[in-house]
């Protein structure tokens, strides 16, 4: 490699000797420009400011297209001022200067097209040493003029963040046409502009509409000929009631909902790897809409599930609901691997963020990442104020059908320790056995978790194992018979003979350390639906017995723990999980018996955030008391001289007091009834319970704005709050943990206009077609505007009125005439509306590709109409190939499952669910695009599936209408209508289905050709397009 | 019965039809259909009135390449191994490299000595373009490649980096290159998709999405084909006799013209209607497409199909079957490579066996499609891009191997209005990081899309809030390698 050195030695050599006066001292750093010599400015003139112009000014001048990075270098005001990473340039001082940084390619690579040349280079830093002189010159022309971010004045400008209100129904002249005050705003309009609804839809499309609408199957037979035989005027009522009656209205609607969450069970990513148990969050999406729970509580389960104080249970089953909300957070693409740790993890923030914000606010906060919104009321002060929330919260797959049962144990357990420990003491202390003092906390900056002076809010952990606080030395413990040893000071070999003689139920610590209790021992969790999982974690039993550490930076690569037991010690840095790969082994790493040290190298991720989990092995117990970082053996060593003198200093009393209390033959009896006790409460713990992904709450931290979205440009730090334009940007306040509960709080308060617009909206969309603001999941300034705006305040506010009701709601739209019109356009309503804004007919509604298999499947009677379970592996063609694809493929019906059950792989998507476009998982998506393709011709003619499905509800027609003759012939056509359409064939369609089943017969004739020819028929009428469109 | 017509259900096209039917039909193919479904979302603000002729938005310049093919290289091949020679490689051969550079770190984290790399260079051509004796095939058409030595990634791991080199976006989700080609100016296909990736063994790490039509509607995700057999999943009728589906489609047809009266007239009925006559001519196109045999002998071997060695055989009818479909007007065709045994150009032990295999793959059957399409005077409008996710390190890892290098490295274009013949930009000495004319996949994409007609900044579709591009907020025309204008 050439050396710069002497080039760049003689250039500035030469400026010296030409120039004398370029030898001044540096200008003082201050914003003022110092008075330049005319050798200064010609110096800038000739050498800096053509290299600008040359290499900069494309991009950042007045006279760009477009101003990258909002920065200007054409005026030293402008260098002074910078862009969005900030100054450019300190004047006098080259080497703090971020456009050195850049042109050096330190951080940022500029140009981009390829780094400047070594002399280019030296000029621009012996320029800003000299204090960057400039001429006196007018300001460049303001040609392109630079966006200013004022959130104030967008918010007060724009629809969205105004309050909801509660408009009047407008008069209309046709009274006579509304059914409900929703229609009377959608009538008012169209009279305006001097139009007329459509007719209502007929009986028969009604009802296909509403079935399908609510629980995406078609009617039977049945259900039309009771619907048409019902001249009730609540007929439709009583109808709708049913559905939502239905279980699989939950199933329906779920799909939906998942559309939104980017629901998989699968990571993508370069192996697909399992997102373990995800199915139990569509389940819980299921069973949480068949229970019509408010949407305020959605909304609270969904952000804080697992902080509620009161969580709603499953009414026969008993289990935690409410924390399975929480699992939604969870289902992104997660990436093995990653070389930037650290980027990743932003990335995944990112979308959580997104899938939030646009799921449940209808705002593109993830716009806000690198910039501020370019449209909305949005800064990326707000985005990194969300992010805040998330550094505070952590992944895990919980325990939900034990914890609550579980959270009651350990109380229960902690409130017994703490009765008799203090009975005990009492006992002692009339003995005259007193402990003694208690020692100064240790005090070491290198020790960076002591479990003998964490708080309460610090003290976390994923189950109860780690009881309900550390262990304190001078404290009494009862300990399992076979579990005596653990808690450090015995295996240090010391005092052996001490051990021995003080063995017995009662231990008296002599160190504070966090401890499993063995009382927990046996917890059986179960994963079901596995299909590959390559990550080293999850071999280990976290699921209720890990312990967490505080999170904390790391300065130094060389961490400690000091431990006793066995078990596995985790860093968790970044929030990375998915260890497995060629990187990150080195998070994990086994804690043996007799280790008192377990040290772990984690060099690479110096200046990283992480914190550390604890997880003992299985029926073997787990002690912790510190943690260090940079700490050296002989540090080490000096600390265990002064762990050890204090433990001393505990230990004479603790034999005392133990061969008190353990007696010799028979312990105390107060030790008896405690351990009795004791005993009974753990007999309570349910040891066995499914698992689920879900939040738990780690250490409360506000997070960096990231400059431009960088992950390696930390900027200041934001505190988190909701977003600024709904509530401020004051800090939240914030008890303990994460703040998600408040977070919730803030979505719900009525004083945010977002929440309850965006779910109304969604309703009317999946009912209507198109939301009154059409663009589901963004109402900000690129979405659209509300056709309706008055309507959806009405819905919005009679939804948070009636509480909060999505089967309400729904109702309420479904009861309403507009609801009800008929697809027939008026030509001059097209004429004058051809988009439909107002609302003047129905248009068509294309089945989605779940809807179009499950009516296959309801037709074929090959419908398994069982609720939940984990997912049916989904059926693999021999296009369907990659790393990561199932060692199995499902069977080609899915068992005959509806479709939210089969299986969602990301990287081996179902290509039937794709070609009628079901989105791909990656973010929101509240409205499906509805494309038309030949692809969906040819799967409804050619896919297997498709033509096996069609020939079972040929032989169902069989079946159902028996016999021979053209009279049963004529029967079975009409029931295939009536089963496929909901309605009866007109004269001419059964003269033409008839003449080509007489034509089939002739062809081939004999009793075996039969049902291939009504299996031919219903084949056809499945591509026909009233199969998969509806009235 | 009728004789044997080529659409069944010709007559429901007697019906009145709109102006903007009208345009839609005149425009035809599979992206009329598409645009005709978008163009009925009252939401779909972004299109412009479409150029009669096309059915996306158009071109907004001058059109120099109607096709591309994509030439996958799935895995990252070594730039200093095969279009990037460096000397100094040989000089510090087994040296330790932290001595010599600045290393960044990989995704191995393992990191040896200097690597040489075993392959000699050669100059070709009048151009005098060094390729190395990886690719002797296509070292004799060095005189028609534009070498981009300076192309960077952001991403060292595959999935991102296949996603970024495919959509722009390391995150899964996004638009394909294709779906996004599509999107800006349909098909000019009747009867095949505009999009398809004929899939030689290896789908890349990051799966299917890699060719997925991400928040654009499901009509421009890539197809996927073999390049045997039927081509495509559900195109072979399920009816064993031809005479059968044919009753069958006019069954349809009857029973739809009664019932879809009762909707009243609506663009997504009658487009679902016109797919059955598109889904019943692409049956007949597609076996005709794939039917190899039908090629002459000297082409078929110019394409490999007679080597020795499987996957060049695999390869060459990828290839071959490339060539077939652009000439029936598919857009874009991404070849994605066969499988060769040992893994696809990701050889982080092992570089010299597996770079051989993976060359004697593809090397003859570039060669051939180049020539082919030279010959056939169809180069000159089809742009032929060799790419891989991101490159390999100059210094070896483990013993052996290479591991990935996004810094720096190569791929390269052909025909399509590329400037024949040239190298574009350079790594340091070492090939290590790209120095002159750095270059971005961004670029990469706004220069195809350049040459196609299209203006990368204003090929937009509008989701999530924002107008999303094909290049983000990025990306720069790579002026440096289009042909000079005789205009």
């Amino acid at each position: 490699m050439t050396d710069p050195r002497p080039l760049l030695y003689v250039v500035l050599t030469a400026l010296w000797m030409v120039s004398p006066a370029l030898a001044e001292p540096p200008a003082a750093a201050d914003s003022e420009p110092p008075a330049a010599s005319p050798e200064q400015l010609e110096f800038f003139e000739k050498q800096v400011r053509p290299l600008l112009v040359e290499h900069c000014y494309s991009c950042h001048s007045a006279g760009a297209d477009r101003i990258e990075g909002s920065l200007l270098l054409d005026s030293r005001e402008a260098h002074l001022r910078g862009g969005d990473s900030g100054e450019a340039i300190v004047p006098g001082d080259p080497d703090g200067s971020l456009l050195m940084e850049a042109l050096r390619y330190e951080s940022y690579e500029m140009p981009p097209k390829g780094q400047l040349a070594d002399e280019s280079i030296a000029v621009f830093e012996r320029w800003i040493e000299m204090g960057a002189p400039w001429p006196e010159e007018p300001a460049a022309a303001e040609a392109a003029p630079l966006e200013t971010f004022d959130l104030a004045q967008r918010r007060d400008e724009f629809w969205v963040w105004q309050p909801i209100t509660n408009p009047q129904p407008p008069k209309v002249q046709d009274t006579t046409w509304p059914q409900t005050d929703a229609d009377r705003f959608v009538l008012a309009r169209l009279e305006e502009a001097g139009l007329t609804p459509a007719s209502d839809a007929d009986r028969t499309a009604l009802l296909r509409r509403v079935t399908f609408d609510l629980i995406g199957l078609p009617p039977t037979p049945e259900e039309v000929n009771a619907f048409l035989a019902d001249e009730r005027d609540d007929a439709l009522e009583r109808v709708v009631d049913r559905l939502l009656d239905s279980p699989h209205f939950g199933e329906r609607w779920a799909r939906h909902w998942l559309d939104l969450v980017r629901y998989a069970e699968s990571r993508g990513h370069e192996f697909d790897n399992d997102t373990p148990n995800a199915f139990q969050y569509r389940d819980y999406v299921i069973r949480a809409l068949n229970a019509d729970v408010p949407y305020d509580q959605w909304v609270r389960e969904h952000i804080a599930g697992d902080l509620l104080t009161e969580p709603r249970l499953h009414p026969e089953q008993g289990f935690n609901e409410s924390v399975l909300g929480t699992g939604f957070w969870f289902l992104g693409e997660w990436v093995h691997s990653p070389v930037d740790i650290r980027k990743d993890e932003a990335d995944r923030f990112d979308n959580m963020i997104d899938v939030m914000t646009k799921t449940f606010l209808g705002v593109t906060v993830a716009c806000a990442r690198c910039h501020d919104h370019k449209f909305d009321a949005i800064s990326t002060a707000d985005y990194y104020s969300l992010s805040g929330f998330l550094q505070s919260s952590d992944y895990r797959q919980v325990r939900f059908d034990s914890i609550e049962q579980n959270r009651k144990v350990a109380q229960r357990l902690a409130e017994i320790d703490t009765r008799f420990q203090a009975q005990v003491l009492d006992e002692l202390r009339a003995r005259d056995i007193v402990p003694p003092r208690e020692a100064e906390p240790l005090d070491d900056p290198r020790i960076v978790v002591d479990y003998g002076k964490i708080t309460p809010e610090q003290y976390l952990q994923d189950g109860f194992i780690f009881g309900l606080a550390p262990q304190r030395p001078g404290k009494p413990y009862l300990v399992a018979s076979d579990a005596r040893s653990v808690a450090g000071e015995d295996e240090s070999g010391e005092d052996q003979s001490a051990a021995e003689e003080t063995s017995g139920p009662v231990h008296i610590a002599t160190v504070a350390a966090a401890v499993s209790d063995p009382a927990w021992s046996g917890l059986k969790s179960q994963t079901l639906g596995q299909v590959r999982n390559q990550s080293k974690l999850t071999k280990l039993p976290k699921s209720g017995r890990t312990l967490r550490t505080p999170t904390f930076e790391l300065v130094d690569g060389r961490v400690d723990c000091r431990v006793a037991g066995k078990g596995h010690v985790i860093a968790c840095v970044d929030s990375h999980r998915l260890v497995a790969g060629p990187l990150h082994g080195q998070t994990i790493v086994p804690i043996k018996a007799d280790q008192r040290w377990v040290s772990m190298n984690l060099a690479r991720y110096v200046g990283h955030r992480l914190h550390l989990e604890f997880v003992p092995a299985e029926d073997a117990q787990l002690s912790v008391q510190l943690v260090t970082q940079g700490m050296d053996a002989d540090s080490r060593a000096d600390l265990d001289r002064r762990l050890d003198a204090r433990q001393e200093w505990y230990a004479q009393y603790a034999r005392a007091a133990e061969r008190f209390l353990n007696g010799g033959d028979d312990v105390h009896p107060l030790v008896g009834q405690w351990r009795d006790q004791r005993q009974q409460a753990a007999g309570q713990i349910v040891r066995e319970s499914r698992l689920a992904p879900a939040m738990l709450d780690g250490t409360g931290e506000d997070d960096h704005i990231l400059i431009r979205g960088n992950a390696s440009k930390p900027g200041e730090v934001e505190p988190r709050h909701f977003l600024t334009a709904i509530s401020g940007n004051q800090p939240m306040e914030i008890p303990r943990g994460s703040g998600r509960y408040q977070l919730a709080q803030e979505i719900n308060d009525p004083k945010n206009p977002l929440t309850a617009r965006v779910i109304v909206n969604r309703l009317w969309h999946h009912l209507m077609g198109r939301g009154i603001v059409p663009t589901t999941d963004d109402f900000g300034f690129l979405g659209q505007r509300p056709t309706h705006p008055l309507l959806l305040d009405h819905l919005a506010w009679r939804f948070r009125e009636d509480g909060q009701s999505l089967k309400r709601m729904i109702k309420y739209i479904i009861l309403s005439r507009t609801y009800q019109m008929s697809s027939q356009v008026d030509p001059v309503a097209r004429q004058q509306d051809p988009k439909n804004l107002l609302w003047h007919h129905r248009p068509p509604q294309r089945l989605e590709g779940e809807v179009i298999r499950d009516s296959l499947l309801a037709l074929s009677g090959r419908l398994d109409p069982k609720l939940f379970g984990p997912p049916v592996p989904i059926h693999l063609t021999s296009f369907m190939t990659g790393r990561g694809r199932p060692g199995t493929s499902g069977p080609l019906d899915g068992d005959g499952r509806r479709s939210i059950y089969i299986s969602v792989r990301r990287n081996f998507l179902s290509p039937f669910m794709l070609t009628f476009d079901t989105p791909v998982p990656f973010s929101s998506m509240g409205r499906r695009n509805v494309s038309n393709v030949p692809a969906q011709a040819l799967i409804l003619l050619n896919d297997p599936l498709v033509a096996e499905l069609a020939q079972g509800w040929a032989e169902r027609a069989l079946q159902t209408v028996p016999g021979d003759g053209p009279e049963a012939t004529s029967d079975r056509v009409r029931w295939m209508y009536q089963s496929g359409f909901g309605r009866q064939p007109s004269d001419r369609e059964l003269e033409i289905a008839t003449a080509f089943l007489q034509q089939q017969a002739e062809a081939s004739g004999g009793a075996g050709e039969r049902v291939q020819s009504w299996a031919t028929l219903a084949h056809v009428l499945v591509n026909t397009k009233e199969f998969i469109f509806l009235r | 019965m009728n004789p044997l017509a080529p659409y069944p259900c010709q007559r429901l096209q007697s019906r009145p039809t709109s102006r903007r039917e009208m345009l839609a039909r005149c425009a035809g193919g599979f992206g009329a259909v598409a645009l005709a479904a978008l163009r009925s979302d009252p939401l779909f603000a972004g299109v412009e009135t479409p150029v009669a002729g096309y059915a996306g938005h158009g071109p907004h310049h001058r059109v120099r390449a109607k096709n591309v093919i994509f030439l996958y290289m799935d895995g990252g091949p070594s730039q200093v191994d095969t279009f990037d020679p460096k000397p100094m490689l040989d000089r510090f051969n087994g040296k330790d490299p932290g001595q010599l550079f600045d290393m960044e770190p990989t995704q191995f984290n393992n990191t040896g000595s200097v690597l040489a790399s075993p392959w000699k260079f050669k100059q070709y051509g009048e151009s005098g373009l060094p390729v190395s004796d990886l690719f002797p095939h296509v070292g004799q058409c060095a005189d028609e490649l534009a070498v981009v030595r300076s192309m960077t990634s952001e991403f060292p791991e595959h999935t991102f980096a296949n996603y970024f080199l495919h959509t722009g976006s390391g995150l899964q989700g996004r638009p394909s290159m294709g779906a996004w080609v599509n999107y800006g100016l349909g098909s000019e296909s009747q009867n095949l998709p505009g999009f398809v990736v004929i899939n030689g063994g290896l789908i890349p790490p990051g799966g299917l999405d890699c060719f997925g039509s991400g928040f654009l509607p499901a009509s421009y995700q890539g197809s996927i084909f073999k390049p045997s057999g039927t081509g495509v999943a559900n195109i072979q009728p399920i009816d064993a006799d031809p005479q059968l589906q044919r009753q069958k489609l006019d069954l349809i047809s009857q029973l739809d013209a009664e019932a879809t009266p009762a909707f009243g007239e609506h663009d997504s009925l009658e487009s679902a209607i016109r797919n059955y006559e598109l889904a019943y001519s692409m049956q007949m196109a597609v076996p005709d497409v794939m039917s190899l045999e039908s090629e002459p002998e000297h082409i078929r071997s110019l394409y490999g199909l007679d080597a020795k060695y499987e996957p060049t055989r695999i390869y060459g009818a990828q290839c071959l079957l490339a060539r077939r479909m652009i000439e029936q007007g598919v857009r874009f065709v991404e070849l994605t490579c066969p499988n060769v045994g040992a893994d696809r150009w990701d050889q982080h032990s092992n570089l010299k066996k597996g770079h051989e295999d993976n060359a004697r793959a593809v090397d003859q059957p570039i060669a051939g499609l180049l020539k082919d399409l030279r010959q056939r005077g169809l180069l000159d409008e089809t742009l032929v891009v060799w790419a891989g996710e991101f490159g390999r390190t100059p210094f070896a890892q483990g013993k052996n191997g290479r591991d990935h290098n996004q810094y720096g490295f190569t791929v390269w274009l052909a025909g399509g209005g590329v400037k024949a013949g040239t190298v574009y930009g350079a790594t340091d000495e070492w090939g290590y990081k790209a120095v002159e004319n750095r270059a971005e996949m961004h670029d990469l994409h706004a220069t195809m899309l350049h040459l196609m007609g299209v203006d990368h900044t204003r090929s937009t579709f509008r989701f999530s809030g924002r107008d999303m591009r094909l290049t983000d907020v990025h990306g720069h025309v790579i002026e440096g390698i289009l042909q000079d204008d005789p205009a």
